[in-house]
């Protein structure tokens, strides 16, 4: 069996005197569609925040394909093949739908000054834009290239936040809610297009509140409740786990 | 292809009437066309440091790093007043490099607060040792430009219209150097780092590097327009740099608007005809600060993009009015 | 050696009175209103040439002059709310701009009112208090800082006891929440922009008769009172005072024992270093950072 792509080992992280994050500890496998779940202020974010480099964790440490990761400013985490993308459309609104992927591409075709004002990376845009533009077209985005991407309808954009995070050609996918604010229609083709990216080869982690989304979606859950790991396991076996159950009722207040 | 032939055109044309430009004006006026074009590089400059997202107040100190430079290098150690000002460049570059590792821990005003600081550090430095900055009084007698001969046209840097034509020789380059950055893959992550740094860095951007790119390229040019101002009018002292200068340079970016590269430009230019034109020939010369204050105040009040936004208005109106004809707007 | 501490430390004491008056109103106006006033400085300048105009030019009593200067300038203060403050309540960069724009009328305005020479306001009194040979106390500095521990006494009975300052505090502390309670936002900012623009004129006026009165008079200010209010964490009133004095003393001292120059710097570097370690300040919380 192949290692874990990702392994959570005993993360935790506190803001003064909160403990957003108690001693978790999951994994997630490669080329799996992995959805992190929890009622409102379970601390799925804040997880998302630390693997992604965004936090330094208080304890415990995240590793990549066995290499620690935990520590690593957001763009080092990044380097090594972990990208995510962020909740509530968080683009460059200003910038076109092709110049937002074109980031995206930051890595892979690293922009030289001096090549640049000496005009000798002509091959090094070119594939750049290549690259932006199969991301885009794998979204279906590449009429829209020359839009500005805050003037795009809300589906559209969520989608632009994943070809961006594509055109960056990662590992590993953090997804943070992509589904908020859309309707089924959308959502739908959302997750076929999750589906059709997992299938080439990228393992997805997933934060999300629209259960029907995940457990249609994910191979493996991972359920928090106040920072802990409050269950693990299948969709089936997540939906009738009695402790997410309880957790769920009891945050149904909050959840509303 | 046509619309390149109509570019090149129109590109030698205003060169044209930029080399023609000092033989109308009288010899004061040359002078002022000398600062003018030096300025335009200040402000260009200015706009480059303002792409990823800061602001900040010590801008004209660092052009004063430039000036003290070149201006020492040449005086003290003989060198050739060209090369002390590549120098003078090259060394506001690395003062602005070592300032950028407290300066890019802050954000926002501090950022400004910061830079202010920094600032007036460097600026009582040179008030304080006399040996080698020359004290309160500063450096006197700075080595004039040497003249040189080019075949066609014999520099003699007495006349303004000498100084002026390598002026516009430099800051040209340097305009240039500029443009093809901000066009580059470079000048996308700049614009990526300002709108959006989290995404940028998620992304793989390494946010504080090219913040701090961009920070030390624009303070090499601002230092390349310090040692051009040095040579030029032979003396500086610490208060050549002050916030006085600083709100000026606020102002003609500010009033022009960051949004494009000829904004600032263009906020420069007005501002300085409109001093020189309206101010000088009414004899309120005395006036410009309060002008300039009062200007500063009324548009960020009411023209918060600035003197480009008013042009960028008036041409998507007429490309509006053009559209209309033949197509419908694609977007919803 | 003795002494000359005793002398040093008397100086300092001087000096923080009216540096205090001077960041506690930049901090007021910053926590009431969010917005870094770089024309503070101008305000100071200001209150000095109420000082230049009313007692040394009218010949009227000096503390006529001073209740006038501190009048005055709370009423520039006023305009300055209502002119650029308030449109651009939300852009405090703006703001900020804004208010160096408005530095520079100033200036400009009182050069060609006053002319750019510095004026030496006559002394209103020349007593000294000698404690020993080489300490002496001049009685008008001793007023100086009399008037600076009454004035930032008043300013605290009114934030704490009255029901404006109940609702500066407020806004200051949370200003959707203090809206919502019906405290205008207008009217503290008013007030705040009032008391902080006065406080920095009246230290402007008390100072007046003891340094050169010039136009640029403001920016040596302005720096000082940004150190203070960094240092002593943007927003923090305790802090601002605090800071002021022990500032007030490193400066002085090194001013004696180095210079007045290496002083600055030292001030400065210390700006830099706390915003680099903590950005919100000594006693700053980060409420509003």
């Amino acid at each position: 069996m192949a290692p874990p792509v990702l392994e959570i080992d005993n993360l935790t992280m506190r803001f003064g005197g909160l403990t957003a994050i108690d001693r978790l500890s999951f994994n997630v496998e490669r080329g799996a569609i992995h959805g992190l779940i929890g009622p409102n202020g379970a601390g799925k974010t804040t997880t998302f925040n630390v693997v992604s480099g965004f936090y330094k964790p208080t304890g415990g440490e995240v590793r990549l394909r066995g290499e620690t990761i935990s520590g690593l400013r957001m763009y080092e985490v990044a380097r090594r093949g972990v990208v995510r993308t962020f909740q509530h459309s968080t683009l460059f609104a200003e910038l076109s739908v092709l110049e937002n992927a074109l980031i995206g591409t930051h890595m892979s075709f690293p922009p030289n000054i001096f090549a640049a004002m000496a005009g000798v990376d002509k091959a090094n845009r070119r594939a750049a834009r290549a690259r932006a533009e199969e991301a885009l077209d794998f979204f279906g985005l590449s009429g829209l290239a020359e839009e500005l991407a805050g003037d795009l309808p809300h589906g559209h954009q969520r989608a632009l936040g994943m070809a961006v995070a594509l055109a960056a050609r990662p590992d590993v996918v953090l997804l943070d809610e992509p589904f908020t604010g859309m309707n089924p229609e959308e959502t739908g083709r959302m997750m076929e297009l999750m589906v059709k990216l997992r299938n080439t080869g990228v393992t997805i982690l997933l934060v999300e509140h629209d259960m029907h989304a995940i457990m249609g979606l994910c191979d493996r859950i991972t359920c928090m409740s106040f920072g802990r790991l409050l269950a693990e396991g299948s969709p089936q076996e997540i939906r009738h786990h009695p402790d997410v159950i309880e957790a769920y009722l009891g945050g149904a207040r909050h959840v509303a | 292809m046509h619309s390149r032939v109509t570019n090149l055109a129109a590109f030698l044309g205003f060169g044209a009437i930029l080399l023609a430009l000092p033989h109308t004006l009288s010899f004061s006026q040359q002078e002022i066309l000398v600062f003018l074009t030096i300025n335009v590089l200040v402000v260009a400059s200015y706009r480059l440091l303002t792409l990823t997202g800061e602001w900040s107040l010590g801008h004209v100190v660092i052009m004063g790093v430039g000036a003290y430079a070149s201006a020492l290098l040449s005086k003290r150690l003989g060198i050739y007043v060209p090369a002390s000002m590549l120098l003078g460049a090259v060394t506001a570059a690395m003062v602005a490099l070592a300032l950028s590792f407290p300066l890019f821990r802050m954000k926002g005003f501090y950022f400004l607060i910061g830079s202010f600081a920094a600032g007036e550090i460097i600026r009582l430095l040179w008030k304080r040792f006399r040996e080698p900055f020359g004290g309160p009084k500063g450096i006197k007698k700075i080595d004039p430009m040497p003249d040189f001969d080019i075949g066609i046209y014999a520099f003699d840097f007495f006349e303004p219209i000498s100084y002026y034509y390598f002026a516009l020789a430099v800051v040209g380059v340097s305009l240039w150097v500029m443009w093809r950055i901000e066009r580059s893959p470079v000048g996308l992550t700049f614009h990526a780092v300002h709108w959006q740094d989290k995404l940028a860095e998620a992304s793989g951007v390494n946010v504080r590097a090219y913040r701090t790119l961009a920070f030390v390229l624009a303070s090499g040019f601002a230092g390349l327009s310090g040692a051009l101002l040095a040579h030029y009018i032979g003396t500086i002292n610490p208060n050549s740099f002050d916030v006085e200068q600083m709100v000026f340079v606020l102002t003609w970016t500010i009033v022009g608007g960051t949004a494009t590269f000829y904004g600032p430009i263009l906020g420069c230019v007005v501002l300085t005809i409109l001093n020189e034109i309206v101010l000088r020939e009414a004899g309120f010369e005395q006036m410009r600060p309060l002008i300039y204050g009062l200007i500063l105040i009324l548009s960020v009040l009411f023209m918060p993009k600035g003197l480009e936004s008013l042009v960028r208005g008036a041409l998507s109106w007429r490309n509006a009015g053009k559209k209309k004809v033949g197509e419908t707007e694609a977007t919803e | 050696m003795v002494e000359l501490l005793a002398q040093t430390g008397l100086n300092a004491l001087y000096a923080a009175s009216y540096t205090a008056l001077v960041a506690v109103g930049l901090v007021l106006i910053f926590g009431v209103m969010g917005v870094i006033n770089f024309a503070h400085g101008e305000l100071f300048m200001l209150g000095a040439y109420a000082i230049v105009a009313v007692y040394a030019d009218w010949n009227l009593p000096y503390l006529v002059a001073v209740a006038v200067g501190m009048i005055f300038v709370g009423i520039v203060g006023l305009g300055m709310e209502r002119a650029f403050f308030r449109p651009l309540r939300d852009n405090p960069l703006g703001g900020l701009v804004a208010s160096i724009g408005f530095l520079m009328i100033l200036q400009a305005l009182v050069s060609m009112g006053f002319g750019v020479r510095m004026e030496h306001v006559p002394p209103v009194t020349q007593d000294v208090i000698v404690i020993t040979e080489r300490v002496r106390l001049p009685v008008f500095r001793l007023a100086v800082i009399l008037a600076a521990v009454v004035l930032l006494a008043s300013l605290w009975a009114f934030l704490k006891k009255t029901r404006f300052g109940w609702a500066l505090r407020a806004s200051a502390q949370d200003p959707e929440a203090a809206a919502l309670q019906g405290i205008s936002i207008n009217q503290t900012a008013r007030i705040a922009m009032f008391i902080g623009a006065a406080l920095a004129g009246v230290a402007g006026a008390l100072t007046a008769p003891l340094i050169s009165v010039n136009p640029h008079m403001g920016h040596s200010v302005i720096v000082t009172a940004f150190i203070v209010i960094i240092v002593g964490g943007i927003g923090s009133l305790e802090g601002a005072v605090i800071v002021a004095v022990a500032y007030a003393f490193v400066h002085t001292f090194v001013t004696t024992f180095f210079d007045g120059v290496i002083a600055d710097i030292v001030g400065l570097l210390l700006l830099l270093i706390v915003l680099i370690a903590k950005p919100t300040g000594l006693f700053g919380s980060t409420d509003r950072a």
